[in-house]
C-alpha cells in the first residue's frame, strides 16, 4: 500500500499581527510547526504501516524552510518526504495549491490513500482534501474521527452536526483527519538523528506536468482584498492574588460587584 | 460560460431536517441580494422540505427529489450540483453552512468548476450588484480578510452558523421547481451508514451561559470530582478540551474548540488549559474568561480578564470555598 500524507507548515503562534507598514501578516521571529492536524494525519499513516508494512510518502508545497517539517515527519517515521517548490507556485490560493498537490500525486503514481489534516490553523479553511480528491478524481471522506484499516478497505467514523456516520472506503480514497482520531506521537533524539540519513526530496514546477494558466497567482480565482485585525474585546488579563484562596475571594468579589455572579441563582 | 443572474444557496439537510443554518443563509441573502434568491434542495422523493423552506421567503427553489442523493457523498453530491449548473448556467454566487458537510461538499464543487472559494466566512455582502464580498476570520480568528472572485462564476462562500438571524418572510411569489430527472452517478468506493446522534439530556455546552473548562492536567478522577462540584455550585456544565473525550464520559458534544464546540457563555472558567489555539478558537464568544494555570506564561492568560498563576484544583476547591 502506498500512503501520501499532504502536510502544511504552520506559524507556530496564530496570535499573528498585522505590520501597519506592508500591511502583511507579520510573521517576523515565528518559527515554523508542522500542522496539528497534520500529525494526526501523519499518526494515522504510520498506524496503518504498523499494521500493513505500507509506505509512507509525506509531501508539503511551500518556501525551502518547509524542509524543516519534512525532516520532522522522517524522524517520526516516513519512508520517503517531497517538497513542492517553486517561484511559480507564489500566490497560490486553495485552488490552485491543490492542482499541483494533485499532478504531484499523480507523478507519484498508484497512491492508495491519501490523507490530510482536517483543515491549517492558520488559513482555517479545511479546502484541501476535496479539492485534491476531485483532481485525483478519487472518492473523499472528510472529518474521520477514527480510522482503521481492514485489508483493502478503511473503516471510518465522521461527525456531521447531529449524524454519525459509519462509513466503509474502498482503496484508493483520500481521508481528512480530525484531532480525534489518535494521539500524535512525537520525535525522539535517536529517530532525529537518523532521519538526515534520508533526504528530502525537492520538485520544481518543470517536475511536474502543469498547465502554466493553473498555478501560483495566474490560477487562483480568489483575491484577498484586504486583511485586518479584528476589533477584539480587550481583554483585562487581571492577575488574580497569589494565594489561591485570595485569588477566589477576590475573583467572586469582582464577579459579584460586576453583576457576573448574582447570588443565589 | 452560460451565467445565470440568480444567487444561489444549498439546503443543508440533515436526517430529514432542514439545518437552521440554511434559513439564516436566506435571509441574509434576500437582504443583500438585487438578483433572485435561489435555494437549491435535494431530498427523498417522498419528501417536502420546500414547504418548510418557502416561509423564509426565497425567489426560488428548486427542488431535486431523488432517494438516492439524498443519501448521496460528496461525490456523488458534486456529481448532481454540476449537472444541474450544466443546465441552469453558472449562477452568480453560491453558498453553503460551514458545517462538516458544507465544508467538504462546496470546495469538491469549486475543484469541478474551478472557481474561487471562501470557506467559514463570517460577514457577507454584494458591491456593484455581483461582487461578493467575503470576509472571513483566518489564525484563529486573530486576522480577518476581505476576498473576492473577480473574474469566477459561481461565487462561492461557507458561511457559519448562528452568525445572521433568520427571519421569516412571507414572499408570494416563491417559485418551486421540480427536478425528476436528474441523472446520478453512484459512486461504489463508499459504503455509508448514518444514524443520528444521541442527544444530550443536560444542558449543552454551546447554550449554557456557566462553563467550568477542564484540561489535560485534570484527567484525574479526584480532580474531576472537583471541577463538577464546583460546576455544580455554580450551575455550571463541564466543558473539556480534546484529551480528555479519550475518557468514557465526554465525548465531541463536550469539547470547546476547533473540532468540538464553540461556546458563549456569560463566564467560562478553565482549569489547567493552557490554551492551544484549536481550543481558544471556541471561545471567542464567551464573554467573562478566568483560567487558572500553574505556567505563568500559559497563552490562555491572554484570552482571560482574570487569571490565577498557580495549581488549578487548588484554586478550584478556593471558589467552591468563597462561593457558601
Amino acid at each position: 500500500m502506498k500512503i501520501v500524507v499532504g502536510i502544511k507548515q504552520v506559524p507556530e503562534t496564530t496570535n499573528v499581527k498585522i505590520n501597519e507598514k506592508t500591511k502583511n501578516i507579520d510573521r517576523r521571529g515565528i518559527s515554523g510547526v508542522i500542522n496539528q492536524y497534520d500529525r494526526h494525519a501523519l499518526e494515522a499513516a504510520f498506524d496503518i504501516k504498523a499494521k500493513t508494512g505500507a509506505e509512507v510518502i509525506v509531501m508539503t508545497m511551500g518556501p525551502d524552510d518547509f524542509v524543516v517539517s519534512l525532516q520532522e515527519a522522517l524522524a517520526l517515521g516516513a519512508d520517503s518526504a517531497i517538497l513542492l517548490s517553486d517561484r511559480a507556485f507564489a500566490g497560490a490560493d486553495t485552488l490552485a495549491t491543490g492542482y499541483v498537490l494533485s499532478e504531484a500525486i499523480k507523478k507519484i503514481g498508484d497512491v492508495d490513500l491519501v490523507l490530510l489534516g482536517q483543515q491549517s490553523v492558520d488559513a482555517d479553511t479545511g479546502q484541501m482534501g476535496p479539492i485534491v480528491s476531485e483532481f485525483l478524481d478519487m472518492s473523499q471522506v472528510t472529518y474521520a474521527s477514527k480510522l482503521d484499516v481492514d485489508g483493502d478497505t478503511l473503516r471510518i467514523k465522521r461527525y456531521l452536526e447531529t449524524v454519525e456516520q459509519d462509513v466503509i472506503a474502498k482503496l484508493p480514497v483520500l481521508v481528512t483527519v480530525t484531532d480525534q482520531a489518535n494521539e500524535p506521537k512525537y520525535v525522539n533524539v535517536v529517530e532525529i538523528a537518523k532521519s538526515f540519513e534520508k533526504s528530502v526530496i525537492t520538485w520544481h514546477a518543470s517536475d511536474l506536468n502543469l498547465d502554466d494558466d493553473r498555478v501560483g497567482q495566474a490560477g487562483s480565482p480568489s483575491v484577498v482584498r484586504s486583511i485586518s485585525s479584528p476589533e477584539a474585546v480587550a481583554k483585562d488579563n487581571h492577575k488574580l492574588a497569589d494565594n489561591p484562596q485570595d485569588a477566589a475571594d477576590e475573583l467572586v468579589r469582582i464577579l459579584k460587584d460586576k453583576n457576573i455572579l448574582v447570588e443565589d441563582k | 460560460m452560460e451565467l445565470l443572474k440568480e444567487n444561489w444557496i444549498f439546503a443543508e439537510v440533515d436526517l430529514n431536517k432542514v439545518n437552521p443554518i440554511t434559513y439564516q443563509l436566506i435571509t441574509k441573502m434576500n437582504q443583500i441580494s438585487n438578483l433572485p434568491v435561489t435555494v437549491v434542495l435535494i431530498e427523498g422523493s417522498n419528501e417536502s422540505l420546500e414547504d418548510d423552506i418557502k416561509e423564509y421567503g426565497p425567489d426560488k427553489i428548486i427542488t431535486i427529489k431523488n432517494d438516492q442523493l439524498a443519501q448521496g457523498n460528496d461525490l456523488e453530491m458534486t456529481n448532481a450540483l454540476d449537472t444541474l449548473i450544466d443546465k441552469t448556467g453558472r449562477p452568480n454566487s453560491f453558498v453553503f453552512a460551514a458545517t462538516v458537510v458544507g465544508r467538504s461538499l462546496a470546495p469538491r464543487l469549486q475543484a469541478r468548476l474551478r472557481t474561487g472559494l471562501t470557506a467559514d466566512c463570517l460577514d457577507l455582502h454584494f458591491e456593484d450588484d455581483d461582487t461578493l464580498v467575503q470576509t472571513k476570520p483566518s489564525y484563529g480568528d486573530n486576522i480577518m480578510c476581505e476576498i473576492v472572485v473577480p473574474n469566477h462564476r459561481p461565487q462561492m462562500a461557507t458561511v457559519r452558523s448562528n452568525v445572521f438571524e433568520a427571519k421569516k418572510f412571507n414572499n408570494p411569489s416563491t417559485k418551486v421547481i421540480n427536478i425528476t430527472n436528474l441523472k446520478v452517478v453512484k459512486d461504489n468506493q463508499l459504503t455509508i451508514l448514518s444514524k443520528p446522534l444521541p442527544q444530550e439530556s443536560a444542558e449543552s455546552i454551546t447554550e449554557a451561559s456557566r462553563i467550568v473548562a477542564i484540561g489535560r492536567g485534570d484527567k484525574t478522577e479526584e480532580n474531576l470530582t472537583n471541577a463538577k462540584r464546583l460546576a455544580d455550585k455554580l450551575h455550571a456544565v463541564i466543558g473539556v478540551t480534546r484529551p480528555l473525550t479519550d475518557l468514557d464520559e465526554f465525548d465531541i458534544n463536550d469539547q470547546i474548540g476547533q473540532s468540538g464546540q464553540s461556546v458563549s457563555p456569560d463566564i467560562l472558567i478553565n482549569l489547567g488549559i493552557s490554551g492551544a489555539v484549536q481550543y481558544t478558537a471556541g471561545i471567542s464568544n464567551a464573554k467573562t474568561i478566568v483560567s487558572a494555570n500553574t505556567d505563568k506564561d500559559a497563552p490562555i492568560f491572554k484570552y482571560s480578564d482574570y487569571y490565577y498563576v498557580g495549581n488549578a484544583e487548588e484554586f478550584s476547591k478556593a471558589l467552591e470555598r468563597a462561593l457558601q
